[in-house]
C-alpha cells in the first residue's frame, strides 16, 4: 500500500513495446536513407553545375568548336559550334534569357549557392533524424532488456515518521533556505554592480556634451575648498603633507581641465585606455607610492579623525582607509583619502552640494605624473557624469552617502 | 438462457463489425485525400521556389536583355517587363493556391481525427464483445 502510494513501477516494455519501438526506429532509418539519397542527388547537381560553369567559361575562349551534334537517340554528326559567347539560359518555368558567358556563369554560381544552402538544411535534417533513430533504438533495446520506469510523485512536505524527524527536516530546510537567500543576495548585489558599471560605461560614452560643463564646475569647486581645507588643518606637519598632495592634485588637475576644452573626443579614447594604462602603471606606481606611503598614512589618519565630526563627509575616508594592509592597497587608500579630503572640503564649503565632485576629485592621484593623472582624470569624469545623471544610486558607487549620518561601511569596520 | 445471450452478443458483434466497416471506408477516403493534398502541395511548393528563382534572375537582367518563353515546341520572344509581370502573377497564384490547400488540409485532418476516434471506439467495443464471447 505504502509503495503504491509513493510511486508506480511500470516496465518500459508496457509503454513502448519493443517491437513498436523497433518499428519506429526502422521508419526513421528509412527516412534517413531517403534523405541521404536526396542529398546524393543534390551533390550530383552541384557537381554538374560546377562542370557546366567550367564549360561555359571555356567555350568563349575559341571562336568556334568542332563538335559532334547528337541526332536522334543513337546518331551523331559532325558540326561546328559558333557564337561561342551567346548562351540561352533556362531560368525556369519555360523562361529563357540570352546571356553572355560571364553572365551565365554568374547565374550558375547563384544556383550553386542555393544548392549549397539546400544541402546544409538537408544535412541538419538528417542529423535530427539520426538522433531520433538512436533514441528509438535505445528505447527498443531497453524495453527488450526489461527496463522498468519508477515514477514517484514529488512530495514537498516530507510527512515522515513522527514529528521529531519532520522538525529536523524543516530545520535543515530552513538552513538551506537561508543559505540560498544569502546566495541570492550575493548574486543580486553582483548584478547591481554590473548594472552600475554598464550604466557608467554608457553615460561615459554618450556624454560628450555634458563633459565640458562638468569640468568647468569641477574646476571652480576644486580650488576654493582645498584652500579652506588647508586653513582648517591644525597640525602644521600634516598641513605640509596635505599641501603637497593638494598642490599635486591641483597641478595634475589643470592640464586635464585645459585639454578638456581642447578636444573631448581624444579624451574619450583615452578613457577607454585608462584602465589598461592604470594596470600597467601599477608596478611603477608602487615605487612612487612607497615614498608617499608614510605621509599619506598620516594624512589619512588625520583625516579620519577630523572628518568624523562633520557628519557627511567622513565615511568615505574611512572606507578607503580600511584595506590598508597590502602595500599596493595602501597606496590606493592614501590616494583616495586625499581625494576624499578634497571632496570633504568642498562639501564643507558648498554644504553637501554634490557628491559627484567627490568622484571627480579622485583623479588627483598624487604619484601620477601629469600625463598619467590626465588619463585618470578622464576616467573619473566619466564616473562623475554618471553620478550627476543618477544622483541617488551613484552615491552608493562612490561609497559616500551624504544624507546618512553614519555610513554602513564604517559600522562594518567597528 | 445462456445460448440466448450468446446469440445476442454474436448479433451485436456482427452489427458492430458492419458499422466499423462503414466507418472505415470514409476514413480511408479522407486519408487518400490528405495524401493527394500533400502531393499537390509539394508540387506547388517546388513551383513556387522555381518561380522565385526566375523572378530573382529576371530582376538581375538588364533592361535590354532578350527573354524568351518556351511555349510548346517554340521559343517566343517576350518583353522583359511582361515576363516579370507574368512571373509575379504566377507566384501570387501559387501562393493563393498553397493557402487554399492548407485550409482544406486542416479541414480534412479534423475530419480524419473524428473518424479515427469513432473507429477506435468501435474497435474497443468489438474487442470487449469478443472477450465476453470468449468467456461465455
Amino acid at each position: 500500500m505504502e509503495d503504491a502510494k509513493k510511486g508506480t513501477v511500470t516496465s518500459l516494455a508496457s509503454i513502448f513495446p519493443a517491437e513498436e519501438a523497433q518499428k519506429a526506429a526502422k521508419r526513421v532509418e528509412d527516412t534517413i536513407a531517403e534523405k541521404e539519397k536526396e542529398l546524393d542527388r543534390l551533390r550530383g547537381f552541384i557537381a554538374d553545375n560546377n562542370n557546366l560553369i567550367n564549360l561555359v567559361q571555356k567555350l568563349p575562349e575559341e571562336l568556334h568548336h568542332d563538335i559532334m551534334v547528337p541526332f536522334g537517340k543513337a546518331a551523331f554528326f559532325p558540326g561546328r559550334l559558333i557564337h561561342t559567347n551567346e548562351f540561352l539560359v533556362l531560368l525556369g518555368e519555360g523562361y529563357y534569357a540570352e546571356r553572355t558567358s560571364k553572365q551565365t556563369t554568374e547565374i550558375l554560381k547563384r544556383r550553386g549557392k542555393s544548392l549549397d544552402s539546400q544541402i546544409n538544411s538537408l544535412e541538419a535534417i538528417i542529423e535530427d533524424h539520426k538522433a531520433e533513430a538512436s533514441f528509438f533504438s535505445a528505447t527498443a533495446s531497453e524495453a527488450a532488456e526489461g527496463l522498468v520506469e519508477i515514477r514517484e510523485d514529488y512530495e514537498e512536505e516530507n510527512s515522515g515518521k513522527g514529528e521529531f524527524k519532520s522538525g529536523i527536516l524543516t530545520d535543515a530546510d530552513k538552513v538551506k533556505a537561508t543559505a540560498d537567500d544569502e546566495e541570492f543576495a550575493r548574486m543580486m548585489s553582483r548584478l547591481d554592480e554590473l548594472e552600475k558599471e554598464e550604466l557608467a560605461a554608457e553615460s561615459g560614452n554618450h556624454s560628450d556634451e555634458n563633459e565640458e560643463t562638468t569640468s568647468d564646475f569641477d574646476e571652480i569647486s576644486y580650488q576654493k575648498p582645498i584652500d579652506i581645507n588647508l586653513q582648517n588643518s591644525e597640525d602644521t606637519q600634516q598641513r605640509i603633507t596635505l599641501e603637497q598632495i593638494n598642490d599635486k592634485s591641483i597641478a595634475t588637475e589643470f592640464p586635464g581641465e585645459c585639454s578638456y576644452q581642447e578636444d573631448i573626443s581624444d579624451q574619450l579614447n583615452f578613457a577607454s585606455l585608462a584602465l589598461q594604462s592604470q594596470t600597467r602603471e601599477g608596478k611603477s606606481l608602487a615605487k612612487n607610492l612607497k615614498n608617499l606611503d608614510a605621509t599619506s598614512e598620516k594624512s589619512t589618519t588625520h583625516l579620519e579623525e577630523k572628518m568624523v565630526q562633520p557628519t557627511t563627509a567622513s565615511k568615505s575616508v574611512v572606507i578607503q582607509h580600511q584595506p590598508s594592509q597590502p602595500l599596493f592597497d595602501r597606496q590606493k587608500a592614501s590616494t583616495s583619502s586625499i581625494v576624499e579630503h578634497a571632496g570633504y572640503a568642498q562639501r564643507n564649503s558648498k554644504e553637501k552640494n554634490s557628491t559627484s565632485s567627490q568622484v571627480g576629485c579622485r583623479t588627483s592621484e598624487p604619484s601620477f605624473d601629469s600625463s598619467k593623472a590626465f588619463t585618470g582624470s578622464i576616467l573619473e569624469h566619466a564616473g562623475n557624469l554618471q553620478t550627476r545623471e543618477k544622483n541617488s544610486t551613484s552615491s552608493q558607487v562612490t561609497g559616500s552617502q551624504p544624507s546618512k549620518p553614519v555610513s554602513r561601511f564604517r559600522m562594518q569596520r567597528r | 438462457m445462456l445460448l440466448h445471450a450468446c446469440v445476442v452478443t454474436k448479433h451485436t458483434l456482427n452489427l458492430s463489425v458492419k458499422i466499423l466497416q462503414e466507418h472505415l471506408t470514409p476514413l480511408k477516403e479522407v486519408n487518400y485525400d490528405i495524401a493527394k493534398n500533400h502531393q499537390v502541395r509539394k508540387k506547388y511548393t517546388i513551383q513556387l521556389g522555381e518561380n522565385e528563382l526566375v523572378l530573382k534572375e529576371l530582376d538581375l537582367l538588364q533592361e535590354d536583355a532578350n527573354v524568351y518563353k518556351l511555349i510548346g515546341p517554340v521559343l517566343v520572344k517576350q518583353d522583359l517587363a511582361e515576363a516579370n509581370a507574368n512571373v509575379r502573377k504566377r507566384i501570387e497564384y501559387i501562393s493563393a493556391e498553397l493557402k487554399r490547400l492548407d485550409s482544406s488540409l486542416q479541414d480534412m485532418e479534423e475530419k480524419q481525427n473524428s473518424k479515427k476516434d469513432a473507429v477506435l471506439k468501435l474497435q474497443q467495443k468489438i474487442q470487449s464483445l469478443q472477450a465476453g464471447k470468449g468467456k461465455a
